[in-house]
């Protein structure tokens, strides 16, 4: 009888508590604004159709920058936000990915654009090599790594002579009038930035995603609560390297030549962690923003200081007054002071 | 034979100089636990200091030693005070801070690079292209007089560090903070001096390398993974250690950079680096595994 009781009671918690998840759930889903990221790659996607009424290139090139920058911080958050895992090394997938894609571009003449995808499973390959060999260090040491990773890949690729050494590689330029010519990386571009975000979306709500937070609070524990933690770091590396190297793909034939001295400098890799933790590590609207924001910026640099020292400069007190006063970024600190607009919380 | 000696020579007189660089990064790390990564781009600015000692007044960079390590120093004690005081609170501290030093360092070479631009500088004292023969060996002077400079300010420092009470002061610090504090010593007061020393020995470093290598603002990058690998194969925070891993490490580059090739020669701090946090990341001296 009381035994009965018991598992009729122990039913009623658990269904409960399960109404209370669903109610919780649905209540995250209202708060979510999924429209709105929707909304702004569709009116992007019809951004081209510009051209036809006078040139519009400038605007095109800066989207097209944005979303390759949306595309790596993104990519990176996989890594950097969801575990706390901070790599100052990506910039190496970046220019695997340009490097493989832009010698079959070379060699045979097919797109980059084709050949986006092997190059970034290429890239992935590489950082799941690397990460087996750098995740076994936490914290400093990893990041640190991570420095040492970026200066023995620009040695390698500096002095092997087939990959044309510190004077890089000419690519072909593709056939199209300068009008349209280019459309087709604003395209590739755009649509690897969508699914960046869409696989960290898909990431972060699950079971997967829930073991990278995990590791990301406490790694000891996670490992006790059963999560493989070696194979979930090692996991999440590959994939953050995998959209950094597609992007690198489409980045290396927009530009039309590869060099490792714009492809292997530590400046590209900082300006990933940079985005991430100005728009919110570990949030999928954060690194979105971080991006658009840092470009703007960049620009605005540029326009009026011009030098590239000042933007060093610039870039180094945005990052060191972001990580002083917003340690949570743009979208974490709102969050955390519960005035995120409704617009930016994709979670 | 004469080979092998003549390149031992040459890597030890460079070991000094670079454990001079790598020290004032271990003694940071081990009081504070910073991993300053802004630390090579402060040695560039004393390399300018010096530069443009020697250029305007004709000093000597040696001369200019003193200087460039005390303007350091202050600029040493301005940077803990606006920056990483407040930052001791913080949960990921060590995580937090090499993010902090990674963007002082972008600072540092931004207001570098405005100020001086990116050509490549040396300074240029008379020894700095002299040396002594001793039979069929040579030592160049430039390098023979940095790397003894170096180690006489190493150890300096290690008397100071082993015999005075600031110096036990800090070194209780190092050991273990909360336990230092409990027993009296003011650990912020200490932080900051321990920093300012820090900062203060890249200064001096500086000058030293202002006539050993060339330099310009961005050289940082490839300086702070060599560093970085002397102070981790040190064990983190070991003075001792970072001077035993500098000159091991240069020795080893030097007879790669003569035997492999010229490039391959700074790959031995790299490869040095990876391969030491894989195998032993708490280094040759180093005790505590909760850095890995």
């Amino acid at each position: 009888m009381s035994v009965s009781l018991q598992q009729s009671s122990a039913s009623a918690v658990l269904e409960a508590r399960r109404a209370h998840n669903d109610k919780l759930a649905r209540k995250a889903d209202q708060a979510r604004a999924v429209w709105f990221p929707l909304t702004l790659l569709a009116l992007l996607s019809l951004l081209p159709l510009l051209q036809l009424s006078g040139n519009y290139n400038y605007v095109l090139h800066i989207v097209l920058f944005t979303a390759s920058y949306v595309a790596m911080a993104s990519s990176w958050n996989i890594l950097g936000g969801f575990t706390g895992y901070v790599s100052l090394g990506h910039a190496v997938f970046f220019a695997i990915g340009g490097y493989f894609s832009g010698m079959i571009l070379a060699r045979f003449g097919i797109s980059t654009i084709v050949t986006a995808p092997v190059a970034g499973l290429v890239a992935a390959i590489a950082g799941y090599l690397i990460g087996r060999i750098t995740l076994n260090v936490r914290g400093p040491s990893f990041i640190i790594s991570s420095i040492a990773l970026l200066m023995i890949a620009r040695i390698l690729f500096d002095n092997w002579a087939f990959i044309g050494g510190a004077n890089g590689v000419t690519l072909p330029v593709n056939s199209l009038s300068a009008q349209w010519a280019k459309v087709p990386y604003y395209y590739a571009m755009l649509a690897i930035a969508a699914v960046t975000v869409w696989v960290s979306y898909r990431i972060k709500h699950s079971k997967f995603g829930l073991g990278l937070r995990a590791i990301s609070k406490d790694e000891v524990k996670a490992e006790s609560a059963g999560i493989d933690t070696r194979f979930y770091k090692v996991l999440a590396f590959a994939l953050s390297a995998f959209f950094v190297g597609m992007t690198g793909a489409v980045w290396g034939e927009y530009l039309t030549y590869l060099r490792p001295n714009i492809f292997l400098i530590i400046l590209v890799s900082a300006n990933l962690v940079l985005m991430c933790i100005l728009g919110g590590k570990g949030t999928i609207a954060g690194p979105v923003i971080g991006a658009i924001l840092i470009v703007a910026l960049n620009e605005l640099f540029v326009a009026t200081m011009g030098a590239s020292e000042l933007n060093i400069l610039g870039t180094g007190l945005v990052m060191a007054l972001g990580l002083i006063f917003f340690p949570l970024g743009l979208v974490g600190t709102l969050a955390r002071r519960g005035k995120l607009p409704r617009v930016l919380n994709w979670d | 034979m004469t080979d092998i000696i003549q390149i031992l020579i040459l890597g030890l007189a460079l070991g000094g100089v670079i454990a001079l660089m790598g020290s004032g990064l271990a003694l940071v790390f081990g009081v504070m636990r910073i991993v300053n990564l802004a630390h090579p781009s402060l040695i560039i600015a004393g390399a300018y200091i010096a530069y443009w000692g020697a250029k305007l007044t004709g000093i000597d960079p040696i001369v200019m030693l003193p200087v460039a390590a005390a303007i350091m120093a202050g600029i040493g004690v301005l940077m803990y005070r606006l920056v990483f005081e407040r930052e001791a609170r913080n949960a990921k501290y060590s995580e937090m801070t090499v993010l902090l030093t990674f963007a002082l360092a972008m600072i540092v070479e931004g207001v570098l690079g405005g100020l001086f631009t990116n050509t490549q500088r040396v300074t240029s004292p008379g020894y700095a292209t002299d040396a002594f023969f001793l039979g069929d060996l040579f030592i160049p002077k430039g390098q023979l007089y940095a790397g003894l400079i170096s180690l006489v300010i190493i150890g300096a420092l290690s008397l100071f560090l082993k015999y005075s009470r600031l110096g036990y002061a800090i070194r209780a610090t190092t050991q273990n903070r909360e336990a230092a504090e409990l027993l009296g010593v003011n650990v912020n007061l200490i932080s900051v001096l321990a920093f300012a020393i820090g900062i203060g020995l890249a200064g001096a470093a500086g000058s030293l390398v202002s006539f050993v290598f060339s330099f310009f603002p961005a050289k940082h990058w490839e300086w702070i993974a060599m560093l970085m690998s002397v102070v981790v194969l040190g064990g983190m925070g070991s003075i001792l250690g970072t001077v035993v891993a500098a000159l091991l490490l240069s020795v080893i580059a030097a007879f790669v950079g003569t035997w492999v090739g010229a490039t391959w020669s700074t790959m031995t701090f790299f490869l040095a680096l990876f391969v030491i946090l894989l195998i032993r990341p708490q280094g040759l001296f180093g005790e505590k595994p909760e850095m890995a």
